[in-house]
């Protein structure tokens, strides 16, 4: 099924070459598990794209960080996103950074991605992946080891368990057929309304127990397509001096509540800042209990309406809700 | 236990420690050394393996090779350097006098079930802080006093390529002491006199004959796997030459985040930056990692910045490690090949095939002209 999708996907992109110059896409990394984010600029090269659960990376973020992939004078970007992938597309245009008529979005309906730590640690780390094929929800993994069947619900991402928009908001290509939702709008914070049930001593030292393992690779904030003071983040600015370089818990919090201020209203849930961080610190968490105030307070939910101006981005004395 | 019981153990170099006796053993090391052993991390998806100060509840963790390398139990993230304070002189009120404190920090230290090119990390850093331009007092004290109990190793996967840089999963340099892990338990060897005390202080029996094949055979398997197959000859004349070819550093790093995950789980990137934390009249001078990959590390104060894109920052990456540093330090590359950078890479690139890209259009390139 997957290699069907993707040779329609190379079919689709042949089609749509004369109005684009650049094509951002996943092609095979090294190994079947690890698939690479590339940018393609001739038609030659459309042969070298796939499109899997494997395709974790959020391509969104190359559009606008610097240097950002652009297309040539009266060209336009092809660009693939899975349903997270393209709230950050309507986030991105909603603030101006992006204009949508300089964009080809590709769409996939999405059945879940995968973390490859999963994968690992039910086949055993030591050895090599040869091929990973998925059928039916099963994934079958031949490795130097042997072969290895497990179901794909028991090795997605987190952000995937909890996805309410699996099909893409916005697209001017759908390749493939729509998928039913893993859960339902309604349960979207669920885990964060069971978070709260515990006391606030336990709240408080599972934040330092998982924050503290945090090695400030600002992974998390250069994987966010939405972090976009990139270079000029005030976690490193020294002058003026906001957040020391000291790696205690203070400083690490100080960075994260930046960090998830600055999304507030505006996080997609895209999960990236999760999947990315080295040492599986779950930050996307702290962004959803922003998202769920956001959703109580304003009734809105980010990235799905490229008209709508975020909350926190607009200026209304009269807000009902405050 | 007779005294001359006693006198025996004290000189065995070879002991076996049983799976079900480690932490007993562990405990009893803690008392003369801080222990640093691998760990999984609580409460992430079940992956992540660091080096933690061992105590009686650690379990330690060897099946894999930790997600974080050990660097940090010589260069930690944060270091403070020394200690000021600002008072006012006594004997002129106008004046200010500075009171300065040496924090040094040199405990006697154990890092027990670190792997081959963990250590090896270690090996290429002391080129640059103990045999360069400059001595680090910090890091020589750290090192000085720092044991490595290193297991052989018997984990490899796919983005590990000890051999191609000449390390090996059997490889000793810059170890006390060997462990090689058996299905019941650990044999351990000293490998130089340091090892000795530490060897003693565990109080365990000599391995059986069996206990003690088992370790020389898994021991032979290690030194005759190869591991990785990248071949780094010749990348310094490539990097040299490929230094300005854009177009190449596009191909590799154009879907690089510039995030700084590759230096900070890298065992052989060291390098540091320097800030003074101050608040009120008393402070520290701190040294913490820095990363290369980061679009600060090279900013200047005019407001230029050299290494204005993530692609000069990846260049400068792979070149410090298979150019830079083998052309100032007789050759040594600064990669101990554990593929940390390959597997922890948000978007898996691959410094493994980014070598090989370099070379080879760097080989096309010298034959057309
Ligand atoms: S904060 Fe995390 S989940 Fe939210 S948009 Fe950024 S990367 Fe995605
Ligand atoms: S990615 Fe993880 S380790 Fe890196 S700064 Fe973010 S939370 Fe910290
Ligand atoms: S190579 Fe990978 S880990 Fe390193 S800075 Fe780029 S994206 Fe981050
Ligand atoms: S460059 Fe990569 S493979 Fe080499 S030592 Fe560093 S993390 Fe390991
Ligand atoms: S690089 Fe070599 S020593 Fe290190 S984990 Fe891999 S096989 Fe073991």
């Amino acid at each position: 099924m997957w290699n069907e999708i993707t040779e329609k996907l190379h079919e689709v992109l042949r089609n749509v070459m004369p109005q684009v110059d650049v094509v951002l896409g996943w092609e095979r990394g090294f190994n079947p598990l690890r698939i690479k984010p590339v940018v393609v600029r001739s038609e030659k090269d459309i042969s070298r794209l796939v499109w899997n659960p494997f395709c974790v990376q959020n391509l969104t973020g190359y559009l606008v960080k610097n240097p950002a992939v652009i297309a040539g004078e009266g060209k336009k970007v092809a660009v693939c996103v899975k349903g997270c992938d393209s709230r950050s597309l309507v986030a991105l245009i909603q603030e101006h950074f992006l204009d949508r008529d300089r964009l080809l979005i590709i769409g996939v309906p999405c059945q879940g991605t995968i973390d490859w730590r999963l994968v690992m640690k039910k086949i055993g780390n030591t050895t090599t992946v040869f091929n990973a094929h998925i059928e039916d929800g099963i994934l079958r993994i031949e490795h130097s080891g042997g072969l290895e069947q497990m179901s794909i619900e028991s090795v997605l991402l987190r952000r995937c368990l909890r996805c309410a928009y699996p099909n893409p908001v916005i697209y001017d290509v759908l390749i493939g057929e729509t998928v039913t939702p893993r859960i339902d709008k309604s349960e979207l914070y669920r885990n964060v309304a069971q978070f709260e049930q515990k006391s606030l001593e336990e709240r408080r030292n599972f934040w330092i127990d998982v924050l503290s393992r945090c090695v400030r690779c600002y992974a998390c904030r250069n994987a966010c397509p939405l972090c976009i003071c990139q270079d000029w983040c005030i976690a490193e600015r020294r002058d003026p001096k906001w957040v020391t370089q000291r790696p205690t818990i203070k400083d690490i919090f100080i960075f994260h509540s930046i960090h998830a201020l600055h999304l507030a209203g505006r996080c997609t849930e895209c999960g990236e800042c999760e999947r990315v961080c080295p040492v599986g610190i779950p930050v996307m968490f702290i962004k959803e209990k922003l998202n769920e105030i956001n959703l109580r307070l304003f009734s809105y939910e980010a990235g799905l309406d490229p008209q709508a101006v975020p909350p926190l981005l607009t200026f209304n004395p009269h807000e009902a809700g405050i | 236990m007779t005294p001359a019981k006693k006198a025996k153990k004290k000189i065995e170099e070879k002991i076996f420690i049983p799976q079900e006796k480690l932490n007993e053993v562990l405990e009893r090391l803690s008392k003369h050394f801080r222990v640093w052993v691998p760990v999984l991390s609580s409460s992430s998806n079940g992956w992540t393996v660091e080096f933690r100060p061992f105590t009686i509840e650690s379990e330690p963790f060897f099946t894999r090779q930790s997600t974080m390398p050990p660097k940090s139990v010589i260069l930690p993230q944060g270091e403070t350097l020394f200690q000021y304070e600002y008072v006012k002189n006594s004997d002129d009120p106008s004046k200010q006098d500075l009171i300065l404190k040496e924090t040094i920090n040199a405990e006697k230290t154990l890092v027990f079930g670190a792997r081959p090119c963990d250590v090896r990390g270690f090996v290429i850093c002391d080129w640059v802080f103990l045999r360069g331009l400059y001595l680090d007092v910090y890091y020589k004290s750290r090192r000085e006093n720092t044991l490595f109990a290193t297991l052989v190793c018997q984990d490899a996967d796919d983005a590990c390529f000890c051999s191609s840089v000449g390390g090996g999963p059997g490889d000793m340099e810059g170890s006390d002491i060997r462990i090689t892990s058996t299905s019941e338990g650990f044999v351990l060897e000293g490998l130089n006199d340091r090892a000795k005390e530490v060897i003693s202080l565990c109080e365990c029996d000599p391995p059986s004959e069996e206990q003690s094949r088992d370790a020389q055979r898994i021991q032979e398997e290690a030194k005759n796997r190869i591991i990785g197959s990248l071949d780094v000859s010749g990348s310094v004349e490539a990097v040299k030459g490929q230094f300005q070819n854009m177009g190449v550093w596009r191909d590799i790093a154009e879907s690089c985040l510039s995030c700084g995950v590759c230096t900070y789980v890298c065992p052989t990137c060291y390098c540091f930056t320097i800030t003074d934390e101050i608040q009120g009249l008393k402070g520290e001078r701190l040294r913490s990692w820095d990363s290369c990959m980061f679009h600060q590390y090279t900013q200047e104060a005019s407001g230029h910045n050299p290494r204005p894109t993530k692609l000069e920052r990846y260049r400068n990456r792979l070149g410090h490690k298979f150019c830079y540093f083998p052309l100032r330090y007789g050759g040594v590359i600064a990669c101990c090949g554990c593929g940390r950078c390959i597997r922890s890479c948000p978007v898996s690139i691959d410094i493994r095939s980014a070598v090989e890209r370099v070379k080879e259009v760097h080989s096309n390139a010298c034959v057309c002209s």
